[in-house]
């Protein structure tokens, strides 16, 4: 299995899927063509949607809870680059500022942690070998972001000190960050394929 | 014979009128000219006709719309549109393209989804009628008179204010025509605008559609559905490719020797006599076993008020075919999932296959109700809404294996049990191909055979053969007769009386939830017939009364009124600051502030206590701990290790109530300020960044398209894991490989979901003419900061200034 190619978005005049010999000039005229903006648009919503569908995987912490929503910037990184991933990262938390304002910044933070650095590695190296690459390396930055904002925020909710909840990152945190990076990781890395073909159909 | 069908056959009073559309010797291909979609097709469009194009799937009508409203370019021969040559040959440098002439060309040209759900951009119904005239750089002042006017043209004048993502499918789509509508097109091009709605829905574009042509717009109206074509004032019949008839609805209609014609009788279903024999079987099986039993049940979903089913009964005998009718809303799908124990009742009792799913005879351990749920699997199947929409696989074959694979047989059985499901549905060629690949109705087919191949005693289909084309359609039916040969038994919704009269034993009306005739299929149906005549007969009543509710409304509150970014960001801040309180004077402070901002909203407690309600469990969970870790100040009791201290109480209070604070103010700031306002707001408040080339207008088209798309995703998600869980996928139990498999079997299908809405979406887009930054879009929607504004955020200013700075002294 191979990594299919895919069109890395840098600029709106390199939108090149529209430029076929049908093309009546429609969705193209914009910097962003229409199918990038619908694209985008549902991503965005299905990272909102998912990031909803949450539930404890870490029987030992059941507040932290894993969501799907990182598969989704993953995927988006992947498909259309860097720019697209920190786009879908930052709108995709939106709905979470108005209900937990410092969750939702720190979810941001991870997902652009995670799903920039991977975007970057794919473009430079497009292969199978590059989102492996790209994926680890994009989910021990995130690891590495969830801790610390972690060590920052928990204070903000519950009356520990921030030594305290340094003392939990080992049996705590550590392992249910890898645990979820690592479920994001495997899936996005089985279910690539299919879905890019379906992008760049 | 077709290839050379010109305009000679059209009558000759359209030719004094103006033509919007020209086509001639047009043909398009999809793979490079191997196979064409279109061949040496001509055609004219007048100005003020109403013009059907009827034709099967594949029969190129799709692509024929596309070209008509200047989306795609064909590959050979010349396009004019409105007027203006847009695709032409040239002698030395063969067929050119002028994109500026079509894109003049679009601004007059309007088009209409299949899908009506797609085409909606934002979730209020007048902003949404707003957002092609904004492209169109129409003057706010005059928008403030065409999105009423084209909102009225559609009947819908008095839902301006409603969010259209939570409308019916026949209300979606007026809306789209209506949007479509304000931009005031010389042709309108319909692409199957009834596929997706129910018989009234139906009904009522059509009469929509009738008004139009006497206000001097064209309609091209593309359909398969015979009934659809005969108000218009010109048919054309296309095949292949080709035009193969042209004239009058009743000259063509009658005509027998056009195949594509042919695949659908238009016939009553009412005179239409049972086959024979079976009245027999009906008593034949009175006294065998109940495959399902109903009895006294009821549902209702989270947070609604009404019943989605109220007291249903119904007795199944094993081999029996139930047919269950309603119109959309009714409770049929609901039905149909209760069935499968795919929701559970709030009371009644059900047993399916042998196995009580609720009521008193419910097993009351855990690993039982697990076990009969296992059970229940293997033997009911659950065809879902668009059932292709839960395909996954890379082959047509592995996904349909994926159901027997999960009830654990062998790959032999499983072998034979893909085969023989293809086999029944007639597409074993397809085993190699990918779902993806494959024709809307080859991948229903192959969706189906996902389910039959689990070899269910029990079949449940929702709307099996909805906007199917008559050929499909023939298949599914062939399909049933056989498993109902073979002795399973069939439950199925449908809203298509023929299907419902030709298989079933018996049919069940509801009607809001409840059952309104539950018997022999000719008596139901015909009760069904009733309620739509008196239903369509009320029809200008309904209209008296939504007006009636349109003045009960109450005025905004003075929260509502307010500037949303005025809002965004004075919320944002207090909610960010509330975790500085740390005195009992700050905190009586901000709790002030709350109140009054509540009482400024005059808003519904009650809903907002509903949309918190989840996060108070939280904050009670949090409370308790830190009322446990905190051992300062007094003690006040100990029980063991856990001791209460006076300042694990301030501890516990103050944390919870800073978090009370943020969800609260949160929700208030939700519930005062549309989802239109606030990426309104966010577009103003970056507007800055866009000097450094970040595309703010872009970026919030984005969050506002994302926002009006939540819903339909989050149903979506919620069916497919459903599909899947019925063909026996979990990520909850099995071994760790078992569950990667069941999560990319829900992924895989939900992304493709999003891509196809996406889709559809930026067609939408085209056709209401966004052309992002190149046009200067006018708002309909003015941000004006007025003096109440201002004054807000000088209150607000002082409360965040007297919080932060209150330590100091």
């Amino acid at each position: 299995m191979s990594m299919p190619n895919s069109h890395s978005h840098t600029t709106a005049n390199k939108d090149t899927r529209f430029n076929d010999v049908h093309s009546t000039g429609a969705g193209g005229s914009g910097r962003w063509s229409t199918k990038r903006i619908a694209v985008y648009a549902l991503f965005v919503a299905l990272a909102m949607v998912l990031s909803f569908f949450s539930f404890p995987i870490f029987p030992a912490a059941p507040w932290l809870k894993y969501d799907p929503s990182g598969i989704v910037v993953l995927v988006c990184g992947f498909a259309f680059g860097p720019a697209a991933a920190a786009i879908i990262s930052i709108l995709g938390f939106v709905p979470h500022l108005f209900t937990n304002p410092f969750g939702a910044l720190i979810s941001m933070i991870v997902a652009l942690a995670l799903s920039v650095p991977a975007a970057l590695v794919y473009r430079r190296m497009h292969s199978r070998k590059g989102a492996v690459i790209g994926i680890v390396s994009g989910a021990i930055l995130g690891v590495i972001a969830a801790i610390l904002c972690n060590v920052v925020i928990t204070p903000f909710y519950a009356h520990m000190s921030m030594a305290k909840v340094v003392a939990m990152i080992v049996p705590i945190l550590l392992p249910f960050n890898l645990m979820k990076f690592a479920i994001h990781g495997v899936v996005t890395f089985l279910i690539y394929k299919p879905i890019s073909t379906l992008i760049n159909k | 014979m077709a290839a050379s069908m010109t305009e000679s056959a059209v009558p000759a009073s359209a030719d004094s009128k103006a033509t919007v559309a020209r086509l001639s010797q047009v043909s398009f291909s999809y793979d490079g000219g191997q196979t064409w979609a279109l061949d040496h097709l001509s055609m004219e469009v007048h100005a003020g006709e109403h013009l059907c194009i009827l034709g099967a799937n594949g029969s190129g009508k799709s692509t024929l719309g596309s070209i008509l409203s200047g989306a795609t370019a064909p590959d050979q021969g010349q396009v004019e549109l409105m007027g203006r040559a847009v695709c032409f040959d040239t002698p030395d440098q063969g067929r050119q393209i002028d994109t500026e002439a079509y894109r003049q060309a679009r601004r007059s040209i309007g088009m209409v989804f299949q899908n009506p759900e797609d085409q909606i951009v934002t979730t209020v119904v007048q902003d949404d009628v707003a957002f092609g005239p904004e492209n169109l750089s129409i003057p706010r002042q005059k928008m403030l008179s065409c999105v009423p006017a084209a909102l009225k043209q559609v009947d819908l004048q008095t839902q301006m204010n409603d969010d259209p993502t939570r409308m019916s499918g026949g209300q979606q789509q007026r809306l789209a025509l209506a949007g479509s509508l304000a931009m005031n097109p010389g042709m309108m091009v319909l692409d199957e605008p009834g596929a997706m709605l129910d018989a009234a829905g139906r009904q009522e574009i059509q009469s929509i559609l009738c008004r139009l042509t006497t206000q001097g717009t064209a309609v091209v109206h593309i359909t398969h559905l015979l009934e659809q074509a005969r108000q218009a004032d010109r048919v054309l019949v296309l095949d292949h490719g080709r035009i193969v008839a042209s004239g009058r609805p009743d000259q063509i209609l009658t005509r027998k020797d056009v195949p594509a014609l042919i695949g659908k009788p238009d016939r009553n279903p009412l005179t239409q006599s049972r086959a024979p024999g079976a009245d027999t079987k009906t008593t034949a099986n009175n006294h065998a076993i109940a495959m399902v039993k109903l009895s006294n049940v009821s549902y209702s979903f989270p947070n609604a008020g009404s019943k989605a089913l109220n007291e249903v009964n119904l007795e199944l005998a094993a081999g029996q075919t139930l047919a269950i009718i309603g119109r959309n809303g009714s409770g049929k799908s609901t039905l149909a999932r209760l069935i499968c124990a795919l929701a559970a009742p709030d009371s009644g009792s059900i047993q399916v296959a042998g196995l009580p799913l609720a009521g008193p005879n419910r097993p009351k351990a855990k690993h039982l109700r697990r076990h009969n749920l296992k059970l229940l699997r293997q033997r009911v199947g659950y065809v879902m809404q668009y059932p292709e929409h839960q395909l996954f696989a890379d082959t047509v074959a592995q996904d349909i294996a994926y159901g027997p694979h999960n009830l654990g047989y062998g790959p032999e059985q499983v072998q034979h049990r893909v085969d023989d499901a293809m086999k029944l549905l007639g597409i074993g060629d397809l085993a190699d191909r990918s779902p993806f690949d494959l024709s809307g109705g080859q991948r229903r087919l192959v969706a189906i055979a996902g389910v039959v191949a689990c070899s269910p005693q029990l079949l449940v289909l929702d709307e099996v053969t909805a906007s199917l084309d008559p050929q499909a359609c023939a298949r599914i039916m062939t399909l049933l007769r056989v498993l109902h040969k073979r002795g399973v038994t069939i439950v199925m919704s449908t809203h298509a009386d023929r299907e419902a009269l030709d298989l079933a034993d018996q049919t069940l009306l509801l009607e809001h939830g409840e059952t309104l005739a539950y018997g022999t299929t000719a008596e139901v149906v015909e009760r069904y017939h009733r309620l739509l005549a008196t239903d369509a007969a009320e029809k200008g009543a309904t209209g008296k009364k939504a007006e009636r509710d349109q003045a009960d409304q109450k005025p905004l509150s003075l929260l509502a009124r307010l500037d949303p970014r005025a809002k965004l960001v004075t919320f944002l801040l207090a909610m960010f600051t509330a975790f500085a309180i740390s005195t009992p004077t700050q905190l009586v402070l901000a709790l002030m502030v709350t109140v009054g901002l509540f009482a400024a909203a005059r808003a519904p407690l009650r809903s907002i206590l509903n949309s918190v309600k989840g996060f108070l469990a939280l904050m009670l969970l949090l409370a308790l701990f830190n009322l446990l870790v905190t051992q300062t100040g007094r003690r006040l009791a100990a029980w063991g290790p856990f001791v209460l201290t006076t300042g694990g109480i301030w501890v516990a209070v103050l944390y919870a109530c800073r978090f009370m604070l943020i969800i609260f103010l949160g929700a208030l700031l939700v519930e005062t300020t549309t989802p239109t306002q606030m990426t309104d707001a966010c577009e103003s408040l970056l507007s800055p960044l866009s000097r450094l080339g970040i595309h703010t207008n872009e970026i919030a088209l984005v969050l506002s398209l994302a926002l009006r798309f939540i819903p339909t995703l989050g149903r979506e998600v919620q069916a497919i894991v459903e599909a899947q869980a019925a063909r026996g996928g979990s990520i909850e139990s099995g071994s760790l490989s078992q569950r990667l498999h069941a999560a990319i079997a829900i992924t895989v299908p939900v992304f493709a979901g999003a891509l196809r809405h996406a889709d559809n979406l930026s067609r939408a887009l085209d056709a209401r003419c966004y052309e992002g930054s190149r046009q200067q879009r006018t708002h309909y929607r003015l941000l004006r900061l007025g003096r109440m504004d201002i004054l807000f955020i000088a209150l607000m200013a002082v409360y965040l200034l007297a919080l932060l700075l209150h330590p100091l002294f």
